[in-house]
């Protein structure tokens, strides 16, 4: 297994060091892996001088253990982390499953070490971002619930940020879709720029919404819940199971499944099921080569005409308003 | 009622102080230079003004006007391009020079990109929710931003002033469109806003560069004349969407110029023919009628929309849209 000692930081003068160590090189804001390894897009972009995010996409062809030791403490890392396959953050003796199927997103003060293992065949998809402290505390401060934000992610027994939480369905789909962008050039910049921005206003605003902190839920229920979403996206060109089979697919009572999906997720089964269908079906109509009518059969929506109410309601226009101003 | 308009003269700056403008002139409030409240009497609601990078900047205006106002971006040197989003569908009347933007059946398009040398006119409805982004953006920054995506002639040829204008209207695109709308319930004191605000811009600004490296590129000087002129004919077009074609040469000699200057001019404006143009807008209105639930079958909104033969103008919306009218049709 190939060990990596690293830090991060907002300054981008750790990339060296962990190139070295992937048996890599620096070149320009890549970080190039070679082939055996684990290549892909390891890519560092300054958001402001107080923000700084690193892109990852690579396959991993080896096990990976990526030890964190900071060396600046002045900062706060939010990892976006879609890893698929397998992959585990051990904190203080503890493992907890990372990634699109696990805890898909982690905060961390600089403060806090960490071990995080990737195995041979993952693939990962992850957006970091580092910001200084400071900076985060003026993005809450004006908030008037800051102090519930703060509670939230601070962990009094080790007297330090940390939190691990699931990512909302919208920054999944902003993830989706910086994914898609080409890359390269002062452009893609300021995508990545802009959906940074985005994933940082999006968690504060789960941060104040969501009811529960998610560590605290047995974990069990948790992964039942996960499971179910996944279940879901899986099968989203299907009609909507129903909250019976759901449900006992997750070892719950309809009335828990509905309760704990809703208090885990943010949103509820049906509502996430049919967001997801939507976006599935935008990213389908944007490739520009099937007809709504095509669409809507193909999601399995009612009809032409169901689909496209619910495609208003949700985006603001019609599918075919949507298509031919595109 | 255009006597009685509050006349009032501005230009924008990448930087917050621009807005001094509208404090000295109109009374208005500035807070942390970035919000921005009308006097009661002038307009309900606020703007806000955000530095997203260097280079870039976002005005976001979210106001009830409850008297006349034109507003006018004049002439300026500075170093910058605007573009312009106008998420109030149907009302805000946009003058641009002497060219007057009006609303109504008609569609209206909602998106325009033009260069700080460019004077803009502004007459925002009275009582109204005017809804309206710009991104203010650095001319140098945008044209590094263009320079990979296209071959270095093409981009020096649109970039050379003594050459070309950039300057285009639209409507405003699909995505921009579902981004502005997940903005529009958002109060400014809202948590995260600012960052919400930052991400719209940043994420504006791609879709804008992504769009319009796909355009063909039309490299033409235009002078203010040329853009009235143009946007005259294409206003005519959208205030007579249930007439035939006016045909090019009727346009062209409303915009007093040759058939092929005019369509040249057009083209590089409108981004389509004038022909084109017509139909499209056309077509996007048979749309709102049909999902309308005002009409009882597509025969009515055939006849509604100047076509004598329904069968034929099934035929032109299954060409464009690939269905039948009579398959999306809310009946009333």
């Amino acid at each position: 297994m190939r060990e990596v000692i690293h830090q991060y930081g907002v300054e981008s003068d750790w990339m060296e060091s962990m190139a070295v160590q992937l048996d890599g090189y620096v070149q320009g804001s890549y970080i190039k892996v070679p082939e055996g390894g684990s290549p892909g897009t390891r890519y560092v972009c300054a958001i402001s001088n107080q923000i700084t995010a690193f892109l990852v996409d690579v396959v991993y062809h080896e096990d990976v253990v990526y030890r964190l030791r900071n060396t600046q403490h002045d900062f706060i890392s939010l990892f976006f982390n879609l890893t698929e396959g397998n992959a585990t953050h051990i904190l203080n003796g503890v493992s907890r499953s990372i990634g699109r199927w696990g805890y898909n997103l982690s905060v961390f003060d600089s403060n806090l070490d960490g071990d995080y293992l990737v195995k041979s065949g993952c693939t990962t998809y992850m957006i970091a971002i580092f910001i200084k402290k400071n900076a985060l505390k003026e993005y809450i401060s004006d908030i008037p619930k800051y102090n519930q934000i703060l509670e939230s992610v601070f962990e009094p027994e080790l007297n330090t940020i940390v939190r691990f939480d699931r990512m909302s369905n919208q920054a999944w789909w902003l993830m989706d879709e910086l994914r898609r962008f080409p890359p390269g050039g002062p452009l893609y910049d300021v995508f990545i720029q802009g959906t940074v921005y985005g994933l940082i206003s999006d968690y504060l605003d789960q941060l104040l919404v969501q009811e529960i902190i998610l560590e605290k839920v047995v974990q069990e229920d948790v992964s039942n819940i996960i499971s179910s979403q996944s279940y879901l996206v899986e099968h989203i060109k299907d009609h909507f199971p129903g909250i019976p089979a759901l449900a006992s697919k997750a070892c719950m009572s309809e009335t828990k499944y509905k309760k704990i999906f809703k208090k885990i997720t943010g949103d509820s089964a049906n509502s996430f099921f049919l967001t997801n269908k939507l976006s599935f079906a935008k990213e389908l109509l944007e490739k520009g080569n099937h007809t709504v009518a095509e669409i809507a059969d193909e999601f399995n929506f009612f009809d032409a005409s169901h689909l496209i109410e619910q495609f208003r309601n949700s985006y603001g226009v019609s599918p075919k308003e949507y298509l031919i101003k595109l | 009622m255009s006597e009685e308009r509050i006349e009032f003269l501005y230009h924008y700056t990448l930087s917050p102080e621009w807005q001094q403008q509208v404090a000295d002139k109109l009374g208005a409030v500035i807070t942390d230079q970035k919000i921005m409240v009308m006097p009661d009497s002038i307009a309900t609601g606020s703007s806000i003004f955000l530095e997203v990078l260097p280079g870039l900047s976002v005005f976001l205006l979210d106001m009830t006007f409850h008297v006349p106002v034109a507003i006018t971006r004049i002439a300026t040197d500075q170093n910058y391009y605007m573009a312009y989003f106008d998420l109030g569908d149907e009302v805000t009347t946009h003058l641009l020079h002497d060219t007057e933007h009006r609303a109504g059946y008609q569609s209206k398009l909602g998106m325009g990109f033009m260069d700080a040398s460019i004077r803009g006119i502004i007459i925002p409805p009275v009582e109204e929710r005017s809804y309206s982004l710009r991104l203010i953006i650095d001319k140098d920054f945008l044209k590094c931003l263009f320079a990979p995506n296209r071959e270095e002639e093409i981009t020096s040829g649109l970039f050379d002033e003594s050459k070309n204008t950039l300057f285009f209207y639209s409507h405003i695109d699909s995505r921009s469109k579902v981004l502005l709308n997940s903005l529009e319930n958002l109060s400014f004191t809202s948590t995260s806003f600012e960052l919400k605000l930052k991400s719209t811009a940043l994420r504006l600004l791609a879709y804008l560069v992504d769009r319009a490296t796909r355009f063909q590129p039309i490299i033409n000087k235009l002078s203010q004349q040329d853009i009235d002129q143009v946007l005259k004919t294409s206003q005519y077009m959208l205030d007579n969407l249930l007439s035939d074609f006016p045909g090019l040469h009727q346009l062209s000699a409303m915009a007093d110029m040759s058939v092929s200057k005019y369509k040249v001019l057009f083209k590089k404006i409108l981004k389509q023919t004038p022909n084109r143009f017509f139909l499209n807008e056309k077509m996007l209105l048979a749309q709102t009628l049909l999902l309308s639930g005002n009409f009882n079958n597509v025969n009515d909104v055939a006849y509604e929309l100047g076509y004598n033969q329904p069968g034929y103008f099934s035929g032109l919306y299954k060409k464009n849209y690939g269905i039948l009218p009579g398959e999306i049709m809310v009946k009333s």
